[in-house]
Parts: structure tokens; C-alpha cells; sequence
């Protein structure tokens, strides 16, 4: 019996969810922290990252299909018995958490730097924290269509960041690898702070109506990532020189500086505020996965009376507690260890327990 | 024990005596036993007439009863009482005597004679039988067919549906000449039996809808359905949105097209309008005209109508996000045009536009529900108070005026009155979270709309496809009405069993 069949998300949901994770608020220092580490050849050290991106990802799918009816917790339940499949769930569930909480902080600190200078980070907090809820409430399957929403009324986006070509000088771009490889390999480990996220797949696999598209999906919404990624990447680098790109903390955001019309004077402010969109994408169905995550602990079908408490508690810390720019930075920083441990090692490390377990069973079984 | 009883017995009285089952007996041989009964029952009843008679053919004493006001007086004059008092036959037709009515039910009880009688039956009563036969003579007043007043449509059909059920059926079938159209008749409500019908197409429609349609109807334990948006609200998956869920329409052939798209058409008797569901957002955004315009010019209207949805949700709050929060994104040279304007006025921006607005709003209902001659005049006051005499006295700036204008203009466009009305209600929320957070407070604003919106649905199908869930091959009837011949396909958002709709239509090679 199929255990998640009420609430199935399609491919193209599952692309977009994915991305979106991928794609959040981090993608907005992205160009000025390679620029730091590899120059212009940044670039190429976002493009070996979506192959190893690639790689990881595909393990995570590998692993899944040796139980393809329940998530992650499922399988290491069935494979390891269930307290580790407890301690599997309590491990994500404090993950994704601090993704979602790393993501809401960093975007409630963006929000107030350049929107609402006077107003506190909690009240802003407090009204990202009310779609959040609308939202998550609703079950994945909403959660996929949010997705995919988002994504659509943001497509006209790539097409404004064209505009500051005009004074772009492409002669940064070269030469190639000015300073060899060796910058560019000590960038690859930043990158994958951009790609991080894909480990959600444990948890959406088993409700992919699709299953036998899931590496194929996967691969798709990498290469999304990646190309928004380079895209946006080349065009800070054609436009600022390479130490100018330093100066900013958010390159991406400053380089509408450049567009103006003779009605809107900063456009910058307007895309922030749209951002949020996209940068919800990074919280919103992490929290939900948590939650998740928690109810699968209790063996509660329903989510929601996590979310609450959680959403409450979110709420109510941010009164006593909100991280400066500086905390953020560090939790960030803290952010990519563990993410790096979770969603390119643990995987490896998995399927190559879960090989070796088949091997030796099957020659037991004989 | 005394208390229980006398408690018992207040309860049991306060119960209407109506809607206690009344007393099922068969009925007797005795003409005149059963009319004393029948007196008995409604009592207090000037407008029921019993009329005694001998039937000439074979002899027997009858009455016929009928309730005056829902009999067509003609067919009782002419095709009953004639034929039975004064024509002599042989008398071997099914029933012993000959009668010109199209329908003769015979009925064995009296709840089925006391409902025959409301319904607008005549019941004759022949005296030694124990059987009495509901006269299909019914005819209560009715309206003509009259162009529809809300929807107005510049190329479709005339004829808007009226208060007849049985006519409204009527108006439908004549587009979808089909057997496969088939109609489920349901009665609703205690009191009063609302007839409910619901009209489909059986090879097209998706039954896992149907049942929940019917389902949801069934389950309905009401007095009477008045008006079929009392339906509506009765049976929609979420009563606390302000989005209408299911469309209203007052037109056959905008019913009998979504009939044909694999939708479900409920025709509540007694109601000028027609409930069509399942329908997502986009439907309200359609309209019967487009079908009939060339296609180029029709997707330019829908595009028309959706920047005017944005247009009215977002425009004053922008303004006033702009004017008090994110001054900072407009040029200063129109700052400072803006501030020339905005000098003088004592209010803050939020509260300068919800007085227009709200003034606004009450003009719109005041010419609602003025008599036109009247209604007029509205506009005209409106128009000189708002347009002039409030600026000339400095209390709303010029530009608050154009926006607001803007606004209305915007509104007016959207083709259903239901989705109006909710944009009207969403501009408020988006003008308050303005006034609190700028340009922030909108995009949550936004956020939580969409949050909304797509977790609605309409009989179980998704309400904001074909965008999320993402059907592409329903894009050709969104944003743009692509040419029919193109549309080959009935909509994916309705769940139709069956999607073709059409073959080839193009004309091949160089059109001749």
C-alpha cells in the first residue's frame, strides 16, 4: 500500500521545489564570495560543483529507490532498526530547521537593511512567519503548486538583469584561469553552499507520482540551479571588476543600481521585495519537511499541531533573540559543514552500508 | 417526571406541524370524507379550489382541487372540466373517463396529494375510488425571456435563463441536442422542496465529480433554497475565502459552452441563475464574448482584464506604500510633483484613499439599488463631488483621485460580479498591510493570496490550475484565446473523461 499517495507532487512540482531550495536567499553574495576565493574563474568553480551536485544527488536517488514507498526514516528504520531511523529523523528534522531558521534570518536581516530600516526585525520576522504558515499548512501538494507559481511570475526576472549588460566589459571574463586551477578548486567547497538543499529528496521521494523520472528530474533541477547560477554570476563579473565585486555584500541586489528610469529611481528596492518570493522558497518547505520529520517521530498523520508550536516558538523567540549580520554569517558558515556532511557524505556513506548489507544478507539468505 | 413530560410535550409542539409526517393512510372511498380531510389539512387556505361535478361518462361524482394561484386556468377550463362534464365517449381509456392533459399521475396517499396540490398539480378525486390522479396542469406566473441584466454580452444570445426550472433546462438543451446531456433531479430543503438539477454531459463528465456534487446536495438539511447563491455557499469546499468558488451565470449559452467543456450545470427552480462548477480562477476571467471575437482581439481582452485584477488589487496600496514607506524608489523631480499636490492635504495617504474609496464603494452600491432614472444622478454627484469640488477643497490630492478612478475603471472590467466583489474586499487588506509595512507588506499581502488561492479548490479540482498544478495544454484558453480550431482539446482543469472536442476545422492548403 502506498503510504503518501494522498498528497503526490508531480516532476515538474518536484523540479521546482528542489530548485527552489536551492536557489534562496544565499544566491545574492554568491558572485562576491567566488570572486573573493577565485576571480573571475569563479565561474568554473560553480560548474564542477554542479557535477559533483549532480553526482550526490543521484546517490540520494539511488539510495531511495532501495525503498521507494517511504522516506528516508523508513529505510534506515528497515535497515538499521528503528531507533536509528529515530535519531535519522531527529538529525533532519534539526537541519532543516536550522536551513529554514538560517534562511528566514538571513532574509528578515535583508528585509530590514533595505526595505524597513525602521521597523524591528521581530515585526518583520513575525509577517514573513504569516504566508509561511498559510502555506505549510496545506500539505506538500500545495506546497509544489507554490513552487511552481513562484517560479512562473518570476521568469521575467533573468530578463532586467540583461539591462546592465549594456555597460558590461567582457574582458574580465579573460584569460582563463589567470591564476591556475588551484583558486578555482579552493572555490568549489563555497559552491556547494548554493547547491545544498537536494537532500530534501529523502523526504519527497516517496511522493513523486513519477518515480522512474526521479533522476532525470533531479538532473534537471540542478542544471536550473547551476544555469541561474552562472547566469547571474557572469553578469556581476562582466560588470564590476574583479575587486570591485568585493566591495558589496550583496552584488546581485547593487547591480540594479544601473537601471533607472525616468519613473522608478531604485529599482533595487523593488526586487528585494519581489525576492522574497523566490527567498520563501528556501524556508517555507523546509519547515514543512521538519514538521514533517517530527510528526513521522510521533507517528502522527498530521503536521499541522507541529507547525503550530514551532511557528509559535519562532514567533516568540524573535523578541528575545534575532542573529546580526555577523551571527548569520557565522551560522552560515556553520550551515555549509554540516550540509556538506549531510547531503554529499552521509549519502555515499549510505548506499555504500546499504551495498555492502544487500551483499551480505543475500549470501546469508543463500 | 411531570417536568420531563411537560418538557417532552413543548418540544414535540414547537415542532411545526408541517414537517410531521401526516398521516399516511390510504385514501377513502368517500368523495366526501376525503374532502373534509383534505379541509383539514389546509385550513386557512382561501386559494384552494374544490370544484364538484359529475363526470358525464360514466357517471361518478368527482372533485377537483387545485390551488389557484399555480394552475394555468385555461387547460382547467378547457382540457379538464369540459371534456369530463359535458363529453359523452365509451369511457374504456385507461381510466375510465378522458381528460386533454399531457400527464395524468395516479397517487395513492395523501403526502404525495398534498405535495402534488403545492407543486401546482389539480387532483381529481373520483368518488368510490381509492386512487386520485395529479392533473399536469400547472402554470404559475412567469417573467418572459429577457436579455440578461448583469452579463451583459455584446454578440451572444438574448435570452437570459428565467424563474422556471423546467424552462431553464429547456434553454440549455435547445444548444446541446444530445442524448448524452443527462439531468439529475434532486429535491433539497424540508420546507419548501427545492427542485435541483444537475445537467452534464455523461460520456465528458468526470464522475468522482458528479458524486461529490450530488453527495454535497443531498447532504443538505435546509428549509428551502431561495437563490441558487444560497446553493453556492451551501456546498463550496471553502466558505471562509472571499473567492468565489463556483460561477453564477444567468446566460444558457455561456452554460450550455461549459456544459460542453466537461462542467457540471446546477439549475436550482425558482432561480434566475445557474451554478457551473468545478471552475478554477482563471474562469472568472472568461467570458461568452470571447468565443464569438476574433481570437487576437479576445486574448488582448483577457489580458486587458487580467492587468486590470492586479491593477485593482494593488494600485492604492502601491501608492500608498510609494507616498509613506518606500519613497526613496521615485525619481525626486516627481517627488517632488507628487508633494506639491499631497501639500495641502491634512490626511495621511492611507487614510485620504480609504475615504475615497470607501465613498467610492458607496456610490457603486447607491446605483445599485436606485431606480435607474435616480441612479444617474448618483453619477453625476459623484462624479462633481470627487472629481472636483474634493480636490478644489484641498482635502484628497489630484493623484489620489487618479488612482482611485484608475481603480474603479479596473474593477469594472472583470466579467463576474462574485470576483469583483472579492477584489474589492482583498484591496482593503492590501491597503492596510501598505499603510503598516510599505512595499513589504504587500508582497506578504501577495504571498499569503497566493498561499490561499492555491490551496482552494472547487469540487475537489485545484482552483489555481492550470498554473499550479501546471497544465500547459490549458494555457490555450488563459492568457490568450488561441484560434478554436486550435483547441482541439476539451480543458484538462475539469477533468473530462472524454477530451476531444473537435476534429480539423483549419481550412487545408490555401483556404479554398
Amino acid at each position: 500500500m502506498k503510504k503518501y499517495a494522498y498528497n503526490e507532487i508531480t516532476s515538474m512540482q518536484y523540479i521546482f521545489l528542489n530548485s527552489g531550495i536551492q536557489v534562496s536567499v544565499f544566491f545574492l553574495a554568491m558572485p562576491g564570495k567566488l570572486a573573493e576565493k577565485a576571480g573571475t574563474d569563479g565561474w568554473i568553480a560553480l560548474i564542477i560543483g554542479w557535477a559533483i551536485t549532480v553526482a550526490a544527488s543521484l546517490i540520494v536517488i539511488q539510495v531511495m529507490k532501495k525503498h521507494p514507498e517511504g522516506t528516508l526514516f523508513d529505510l534506515i528504520a528497515r535497515y538499521l532498526g528503528k531507533w536509528a531511523g529515530r535519531v535519522a529523523a531527529i538529525f533532519f528534522a534539526l537541519y532543516l530547521f536550522y536551513y529554514a531558521y538560517t534562511g528566514l534570518v538571513e532574509a528578515v536581516l535583508l528585509t530590514k537593511a533595505w526595505l524597513l530600516p525602521q521597523t524591528s526585525a521581530s515585526t518583520v520576522m513575525l509577517l514573513l512567519l504569516i504566508p509561511t504558515y498559510v502555506i505549510a499548512r496545506n500539505g506538500l501538494r500545495v506546497l509544489g503548486r507554490y513552487a511552481e507559481l513562484v517560479y512562473m511570475i518570476s521568469l521575467w526576472i533573468p530578463f532586467v538583469y540583461l539591462f546592465p549588460l549594456k555597460d558590461a566589459h567582457w574582458l574580465n571574463m579573460v584569460p582563463l584561469l589567470k591564476e591556475g586551477w588551484k583558486p578555482v578548486f579552493s572555490a568549489v567547497p563555497t559552491t556547494f553552499f548554493s547547491y545544498i538543499g537536494f537532500a530534501t529528496t529523502f523526504i519527497l521521494y516517496p511522493f513523486l507520482k513519477n518515480k522512474q523520472k526521479a533522476s532525470s528530474a533531479i538532473l534537471i533541477s540542478d542544471t536550473l540551479t547551476m544555469l541561474g547560477y552562472l547566469f547571474i554570476t557572469v553578469i556581476c563579473f562582466v560588470y564590476y571588476s574583479p575587486d570591485e565585486i568585493q566591495k558589496y555584500n550583496e552584488p546581485v541586489v547593487n547591480i540594479l543600481e544601473a537601471i533607472e528610469f525616468n519613473f522608478v529611481e531604485r529599482m533595487e528596492v523593488l526586487f528585494i521585495a519581489f525576492f522574497l518570493l523566490i527567498f520563501s522558497l528556501a524556508w517555507i518547505p523546509t519547515i514543512y519537511m521538519g514538521v514533517f520529520c517530527t510528526s513521522w517521530l510521533l507517528g502522527k498523520q498530521d503536521h499541522r499541531n507541529h507547525l503550530r508550536i514551532l511557528w509559535l516558538i519562532t514567533a516568540l523567540s524573535t523578541f528575545f533573540f534575532i542573529p546580526t549580520f555577523n551571527q548569520n554569517d557565522r551560522m552560515n558558515d556553520f550551515l555549509i559543514q554540516i550540509g556538506i556532511g549531510i547531503e554529499y557524505v552521509f549519502p555515499g556513506c549510505l548506499l555504500v552500508y546499504l551495498w555492502v548489507q544487500d551483499r551480505f544478507q543475500w549470501g546469508k539468505r543463500l | 417526571m411531570l417536568f420531563s413530560n411537560w418538557f417532552g410535550r413543548k418540544k414535540y409542539r414547537s415542532v411545526p406541524e408541517q414537517i410531521n409526517q401526516p398521516p399516511s393512510d390510504t385514501i377513502s372511498a368517500s368523495l366526501a370524507q376525503n374532502i373534509t380531510y383534505l379541509h383539514s389539512q389546509f385550513c386557512q387556505t382561501p386559494d384552494l379550489v374544490v370544484r364538484h361535478f359529475m363526470i358525464k361518462q360514466s357517471g361518478d361524482q368527482a372533485a377537483l382541487v387545485y390551488l389557484s394561484g399555480l394552475i394555468d386556468k385555461n387547460a382547467i377550463n378547457n382540457n379538464v372540466l369540459r371534456p369530463l362534464q359535458f363529453e359523452t365517449g365509451s369511457g374504456n381509456s385507461e381510466y375510465g373517463f378522458t381528460i386533454n392533459v399531457g400527464q395524468i399521475n395516479p397517487l395513492l396517499s395523501w403526502p404525495q396529494i398534498e405535495s402534488a396540490i403545492l407543486h401546482g398539480s389539480s387532483i381529481l378525486f373520483v368518488g368510490g375510488r381509492t386512487e386520485v390522479y395529479a392533473l399536469g396542469t400547472q402554470g404559475w406566473p412567469q417573467r418572459a425571456i429577457e436579455d440578461p441584466q448583469i452579463e451583459a454580452s455584446l454578440k451572444g444570445a438574448h435570452q437570459g435563463f428565467v424563474e422556471t426550472g423546467s424552462q431553464n433546462i429547456a434553454l440549455i438543451r435547445r444548444y446541446i441536442q444530445n442524448r448524452e446531456l443527462k439531468i439529475i433531479e434532486l429535491t433539497v430543503g424540508r420546507r419548501g422542496n427545492s427542485l435541483v438539477s444537475i445537467l452534464y454531459l455523461a460520456d465528458v463528465a468526470h464522475p468522482e465529480v458528479l458524486k461529490e456534487l450530488q453527495d454535497r446536495i443531498q447532504q443538505l438539511d435546509v428549509d428551502v433554497i431561495i437563490n441558487t447563491g444560497e446553493l453556492a455557499e451551501l456546498i463550496e469546499d471553502n466558505p471562509f475565502s472571499p473567492f468565489p468558488q463556483f460561477i453564477t451565470t444567468e446566460r444558457p449559452d455561456a452554460a450550455a459552452s461549459q456544459i460542453l467543456q466537461g462542467r457540471f450545470a446546477v439549475v436550482v427552480d425558482r432561480s434566475p441563475s445557474v451554478l457551473i462548477a468545478p471552475v478554477a480562477f482563471m474562469s472568472f476571467f472568461q467570458n461568452i464574448d470571447d468565443y464569438s471575437t476574433r481570437w487576437s482581439i479576445a486574448t488582448f481582452i483577457r489580458l486587458l482584464r487580467i492587468l486590470a485584477f492586479f491593477v485593482a488589487v494593488f494600485l492604492p496600496a502601491f501608492y500608498i506604500a510609494v507616498i509613506s514607506f518606500n519613497f526613496e524608489i521615485i525619481p525626486v523631480k516627481l517627488l517632488l510633483t507628487i508633494g506639491e499636490f499631497r501639500g495641502r492635504v491634512p490626511f495621511p495617504p492611507f487614510v485620504e484613499a480609504i475615504l475615497m474609496e470607501v465613498t467610492l464603494e458607496m456610490m457603486r452600491e447607491a446605483g445599485v439599488r436606485l431606480p435607474a432614472p435616480v441612479g444617474q444622478t448618483v453619477g453625476i454627484v459623484g462624479g462633481i463631488v470627487i472629481g472636483q469640488a474634493i480636490v478644489q477643497a484641498g482635502l484628497i490630492s489630484n493623484i489620489m483621485v487618479i488612482v482611485v478612478a484608475f481603480t474603479a475603471i479596473a474593477s469594472f472590467i472583470l466579467p463576474n460580479y462574485d470576483m469583483v466583489a472579492a477584489v474589492r474586499l482583498i484591496r482593503f487588506g492590501m491597503m492596510i498591510a501598505a499603510s503598516m509595512f510599505g512595499i513589504v507588506g504587500i508582497i506578504i499581502g501577495l504571498m499569503t493570496m497566493i498561499g490561499h488561492l492555491i490551496a482552494l479548490e472547487s469540487l475537489g479540482t485545484p482552483y489555481s490550475t492550470p498554473f499550479a498544478p501546471v497544465r500547459f495544454a490549458d494555457w490555450k484558453d488563459t492568457f490568450v484565446r488561441l484560434p478554436l480550431w486550435k483547441m482541439g482539446k476539451r480543458p484538462l482543469g475539469t477533468r473530462a473523461t472524454q477530451s476531444q472536442r473537435q476534429g480539423s476545422n483549419r481550412p487545408k492548403g490555401d483556404g479554398k
